[in-house]
């Protein structure tokens, strides 16, 4: 829209209204993506700063072929992954992809009852949450996921079908939940 | 241990997929950032500076002479029987023109006056045409001009970036920037009400 690209402009020549106004029109779901894959929200936090100025500094690379949206999402996983990297958090992915870490139980996953899938999430090995994000919330093939990550498609497969599996786990309790509401509300009135 | 079904699973996916959320920083610790990196400009230079004289002046002429032309070709107004939309805005121009003035504040005072008369002017008849419907395309004549503009304004930026004291080179900027915003706000007004602009 050429509205956009006149926003963007003035962008790219350091107005502040104009960068504010993009920011609040993407942050949520830019800085959303960014919270499911880092996990820790003052890690999401701190990434999601080093996200934005990259955004920020590429703006006159932005050459409108695709959605802003699209364009700046992909800035932020790649930036993410990035950071993830560099803490080592989703080094082990990359070298050992076999490994079961989506499915190792640690005690405190006996008693852990998350109340949401984001919850869940938190459980998974960095590198199973990456795929799973990855692929079943924001859409990516297993191939791209494969070419991000650094490893196979296979190995994000086999990955993602771990972590899938760990998270229906973590959320078994809300089977019992929904049924008991559900009975509940074909109970007649005593 | 069970397992949650399949299907709950995938809605709860799809659930979290729609979810944004809040956003993670506040717009001040990203702009603080942004300005120790000197992505954030305070001072845009000269831009909309009243101080130089000269620009006062181009402006204020180039916003006339350049606006009569392009408000009436916007607007689509009737033009005189017999006669070229060129020719017409050229007398009309001609005899605006001024003879004498006897000193520059009168000059000066003329230019602010003529200036604050073709912004009011060009108000109205976007207002007037927006209700009236005459020209049905003229989205996409405002649109189209739009994008011609931009290009103006990015070349002429390049140049100012070499020559920024230039006049002449600032009074091609200042024609496109004028032009820009005019058409921008014509375009605003004849676009439905649902997708007006609320700032620019």
């Amino acid at each position: 829209m050429l509205i956009d690209q006149l926003e963007l402009k003035r962008a790219i020549a350091g107005d502040e209204r104009a960068l504010r106004r993009l920011w609040l029109r993407h942050a949520p779901h830019i800085d959303a993506v960014v919270r499911r894959l880092c996990g820790d929200p003052e890690l999401a936090a701190d990434v999601s700063q080093e996200v934005w100025m990259q955004i920020f500094r590429a703006l006159p690379s932005y050459r409108g072929d695709a959605q802003f949206g699209t364009w700046a999402h992909r800035i932020a996983v790649n930036r993410t992954l990035n950071a993830l990297r560099k803490i080592r958090r989703i080094a082990k992915l990359e070298v050992d992809i076999e490994d079961d870490s989506a499915l190792v139980e640690p005690d405190t996953d006996r008693t852990f009852i998350a109340e949401s899938i984001e919850q869940a999430m938190t459980r998974l090995s960095p590198g199973a949450r990456a795929v799973f994000v990855l692929h079943d919330i924001e859409g990516y093939t297993h191939g791209e996921i494969g070419a991000e990550l650094g490893i196979t498609p296979g190995g994000s497969k086999s990955q993602l079908f771990k972590a899938r599996a760990k998270l229906r786990k973590l959320l078994a309790h809300l089977v019992d939940e929904s049924t008991s509401v559900a009975g509940k509300a074909h109970v007649a009135p005593v | 241990m069970s397992h949650l079904s399949e299907d709950r699973f995938d809605q709860l996916v799809s659930d979290e997929r729609a979810r944004d959320g809040a956003p993670l920083n506040a717009w001040e610790t990203i702009a603080r950032r942004a300005r120790e990196e000197g992505l954030i400009r305070e001072n845009r230079p000269e831009r909309w500076s009243a101080g130089a004289p000269w620009m006062r002046a181009a402006a204020a002429v180039l916003i006339l002479v350049g606006g009569i032309a392009i408000g009436r070709s916007t607007i689509g107004w009737p033009g005189e029987p017999g006669v070229s939309p060129a020719a017409t805005n050229a007398a009309r121009v001609a005899t605006a023109t001024p003879a004498s003035f006897n000193n520059p504040e009168e000059a000066w005072a003329t230019l602010d006056r003529a200036s604050a008369d073709y912004q009011s002017a060009s108000a109205f008849l976007a207002a007037t045409n927006s209700r009236a419907g005459a020209v049905m395309d003229s989205a996409a004549i405002y649109r189209a001009r739009l994008a011609a503009l931009e290009q103006l304004m990015t070349a002429s930026e390049t140049a100012r970036e070499n020559a920024p004291r230039d006049p002449v080179i600032n009074q091609y900027y200042l024609a496109a920037l004028g032009a820009r915003e005019a058409t921008a706000q014509q375009l605003g007004a004849v676009r439905p009400a649902s997708l007006r602009l609320k700032g620019f």
